[in-house]
């Protein structure tokens, strides 16, 4: 059942993906003729021709886009058009930097978010409440680059605490297998990565809170957890065994879309920070109308947002028994 | 339960106070390492690929060229020592140093020119770079040949200015036959081996660039870090940090701060980028409002009396500047010619006189001002600024502002783009036809105005194979036509903000490039 269920998701994540690919070749190709930016300030009429031809731009659209979908399912992703290299190659280098700040992120605002709403939830209408749900909503107000700048301003130059700007990598190593420069660097790493992660997440990790407190306190207020109070269970118990896990299913799915909005979210963090991650590569990939290289992008993150949340649907069977895969 | 959540929180910020606390956050560069911030990393490390300034700062320094381009715009020797031209002026032979090797040891000779030249031009390579997309078209590059170890020549379709061709030839990169052969293109994009001052370490994609100096006796730093930081103010953050001692692009509103910390100090430089207000000829503006009022030359130069460029530059671009008189920078401009000065009244006697005068509702006739957002220093607020002032002499003027790379550069390059717009060219401080080739012919495809100024072009065909006497007096003639029948409004030069920190000797290059051989630090 579950098998057939997985299967069945697979196959329409595919229509998806070419969804998303067409949507995303459209838009960079109705935003005017790339061929400009791949010519110098003075070249001829000729040589715009030539390069046009060259790059691929002068064939009609449709006959562009199957033929760049035809080698996608051979899995050639084209060459990128600026650095002359693999287009899905430059994406992979850059995923391992982008996976640390994205995971970083998600872990500050999940594991942070989780306990806060708790307390907040079981301390409703007290001056902790409050003051987190004002902080809550600083997060959600405030923007991301100017944080990250703010971050930059008074803990980076004037507390001396953290580092400006820059990477240390600690994935890229360790899915290389080089484990002693992935375990000399983790220190480092984490140094480099809270201000931009706190940068990334603190959105989330309100927004988080807020829907944490509020599905505790719905939760709180139904009759089994009433009955189980009566019963004389302890506190601790209650929250836990019997609150919580019905509150966590509408969080679960918060997560699960979580990664998405994380991983659009980077570009900003990574620009300021330094950060060479992929949301930077793609960012300048669409300013410079890189076309493969932003479909190879495109087609990654799809598949990652597809896969996890066929990974959510799937938790939410362990989490809710009354939940069947169809 | 609540004390046991309090007690993970309070766990949780320990570990990450922990992690912070007690470390130092300095990486400031040690006594022989240099860093300089740049917005953009390089794309490829392919040579023949180079298309941006961030791009040739780092190859200017790991490959060697025939001639170098001094800081005060000389065209000095440097891989060659000398050069011979053709009587028809169409073949210059160079003569190379003797002892040249490229990093990897191999010696460099006259086969190895020949081999960069033809290796470029072959379009099996498909490159798109400087060399081939700009510097052998401007040149009427053909075919090169080795004449013997030490003498190739570069064979062209055209007699040429002397400086013109000089130095546009010392843009291209010489590198050594026998490694590049070896490798495919996309090896060689990774893995350079040069025959410049500084040879190749590593490249970390979107992070950085490391160089070590091949000579440890020459001058200059043993390594440079080209570190790449988008962000403005995080370069200056860095600057004021300590961590980087070059920063690029510091931007004006910030530049006292830089200037306050006591680490670093901003470097203004009036660049060669020439900043102007195109005049659209084309008729497909016909229909247009106000494209039939800037056909009349004297509209044309009365707009030039309505604009406070040293207002501009005070103001909106952090600097003192001089208004420009030519499209040339200077000192190859025509000395002769003086800045239109900012005179609203004669601007609006002008119009009167050239039949424009105000109506009942105070206009004389309606423009439309194009300009682009993010591409040229503070370009929006500029625009806004430039139509305002237009307005103000009964011009009625609409500014629009359209993103860079997906609306303003292809209309640029189609030549739809009008009836006035705002624009930035690149320029340089060795060549005033260099500066000039923007109107070299009158479907040359940055005559984006349309410009067809016959007498002009005449004196532009007239500059080959003169003597650079003969020559400079051309080039004055032709910056008298281009002053009284302007296809611009003469605005500025670029100027660019360069933070360099205190403990380095450097100074900041009018060109945009950023050569640190000369470097030091300071004792």
């Amino acid at each position: 059942m579950m098998l057939a269920y997985i299967i069945r998701r697979l196959l329409q994540s595919v229509i998806v993906i070419i969804g998303v690919t067409l949507l995303s070749f459209l838009t960079l190709h109705l935003a005017g003729d790339p061929t400009y930016l791949y010519v110098s300030e003075r070249a001829s009429e000729e040589e715009i021709i030539q390069t046009r031809q060259r790059l691929g731009f002068d064939r009609p659209l449709p006959v562009q886009y199957f033929s760049y979908i035809g080698g996608v399912l051979t899995g050639n992703f084209g060459n990128s058009l600026r650095a002359r290299q693999p287009a899905m190659e430059l994406v992979l280098e850059r995923l391992p930097a982008t996976l640390e700040l994205t995971l970083f992120a998600m872990a500050i605002s999940t594991l942070i978010a989780i306990p806060v709403g708790i307390l907040a939830a079981i301390n409703r209408g007290t001056p902790f409440d409050g003051g987190i749900m004002l902080f809550a909503m600083f997060g959600q107000s405030i923007p991301s680059f100017w944080l990250g700048i703010m971050l930059i301003l008074f803990v980076g130059l004037g507390l001396r605490a953290l580092p400006i700007s820059g990477h240390v990598p600690f994935l890229e190593p360790l899915f290389s297998g080089n484990f002693q420069l992935a375990a000399s660097n983790a220190p480092e790493t984490l140094r480099y990565l809270l201000m931009p992660a706190i940068t990334v997440g603190v959105f989330s990790l309100s927004r988080n809170a807020r829907l944490v407190r509020s599905a505790m306190l719905e939760v709180l207020s139904q009759e089994y957890v009433t009955t189980a109070r009566s019963k004389g269970l302890g506190e601790q118990i209650v929250i836990v065994r019997h609150a919580l896990r019905n509150a966590l299913i509408p969080i679960v799915t918060m997560i699960g879309l979580e990664f998405g909005f994380l991983l659009s979210g980077v570009v900003v963090a990574e620009t300021v920070f330094s950060w060479p991650g992929v949301g930077r590569l793609v960012f300048n990939a669409i300013t410079q109308r890189d076309i493969p290289l932003v479909q190879a992008a495109v087609i990654l993150f799809s598949f990652l947002f597809v896969g996890l949340n066929l990974l959510i649907d799937i938790i939410y069977v362990q989490l809710d028994p009354r939940i069947r895969l169809q | 339960m609540f004390a046991r959540v309090r007690w993970i929180l309070l766990v949780t910020l320990l570990v990450l106070l922990t992690a912070t606390l007690g470390v130092s956050a300095q990486t400031t560069p040690d006594a022989d390492t240099l860093v300089i911030g740049q917005s953009v990393d390089v794309a490829s490390l392919e040579p023949s690929l180079v298309g941006s300034r961030a791009e040739s700062n780092i190859f200017g320094h790991l490959y060697g060229t025939l001639y170098d381009i001094s800081s005060d715009g000389t065209l000095v020797p440097f891989l060659a020592n000398s050069y011979s031209i053709s009587e028809d002026g169409t073949e210059w032979t160079f003569t190379l140093n003797e002892g040249l090797t490229c990093h990897d040891g191999e010696a460099l000779t006259a086969e190895d020119v020949v081999y960069t030249f033809q290796r470029a031009a072959n379009p099996e390579n498909a490159f798109t770079g400087n060399t081939v997309g700009f510097v052998f078209p401007s040149v009427g590059y053909v075919d090169a040949r080795a004449e013997s170890d030490l003498e190739v020549t570069i064979i062209t379709d055209r007699a040429q200015s002397e400086p013109l061709r000089l130095g546009l030839l010392s843009e291209v990169y010489l590198h050594c036959k026998d490694y590049y052969e070896s490798l495919t293109l996309e090896q060689a994009a990774e893995s350079p081996v040069g025959s410049g001052p500084y040879r190749f370490v590593e490249w970390v994609r979107d992070d950085y660039v490391l160089i070590e100096k091949v000579d440890p006796e020459a001058a200059g730093f043993s390594r440079i870090v080209w570190r790449v930081i988008p962000e403005a103010s995080t370069r200056v953050a860095e600057l004021i940090a300590g961590n980087v001692d070059i920063v690029a692009n510091v931007p004006p509103d910030q530049v006292a701060a830089v200037d306050a910390s006591g680490i670093a100090t901003v470097q203004a430089v009036q660049g060669t980028r020439r900043m102007y207000v195109g005049f659209q000829f084309s008729e497909a503006f016909a229909d247009s409002p106000g494209w039939e009022a800037i056909q009349n030359t004297d509209v044309r130069v009365a707009l030039q009396y309505a604009i406070d460029v040293p207002t501009i530059c005070s103001t909106l671009l952090g600097t003192e500047c001089t208004r420009a008189s030519s499209m040339v920078n200077p000192p190859n401009d025509n000395p002769n010619l003086v800045p239109y000065p900012y005179d609203p009244a004669l601007a609006e006697q002008l119009l009167d006189e050239a039949g424009y005068p105000r109506g009942d509702n105070g206009v004389r006739f309606e423009m439309v001002l194009m300009g682009p957002r993010g591409r040229y220093l503070n370009d929006a607020n500029v625009v806004q600024a430039i139509g305002q002032y237009l307005t103000d002499i009964g011009v009625q003027t609409t500014v629009e502002i359209l993103d860079w790379s997906s609306d303003y550069l292809p209309r640029v390059r189609e030549k739809n783009v009008g009836p006035m717009f705002f624009l930035g060219t690149g320029g340089s401080t060795w060549s005033a036809l260099y500066d000039m080739a923007d109107l070299s012919a009158p479907d040359a495809g940055t005559n984006y105005t349309n410009w067809q100024n016959a007498e002009w072009f005449e004196l532009w065909d007239a500059t080959s194979g003169t003597t650079p006497e003969e020559e400079r007096e051309l080039i004055n003639q032709m910056l008298e036509v281009f002053y009284n029948d302007p296809p611009w409004l003469l605005l500025y030069f670029q100027p660019d903000f360069y933070g360099v920190s205190n403990r380095i000797e450097w100074q900041a290059r009018r060109d945009e490039q950023v050569i640190v051989t000369e470097a030091s630090l300071l004792p």
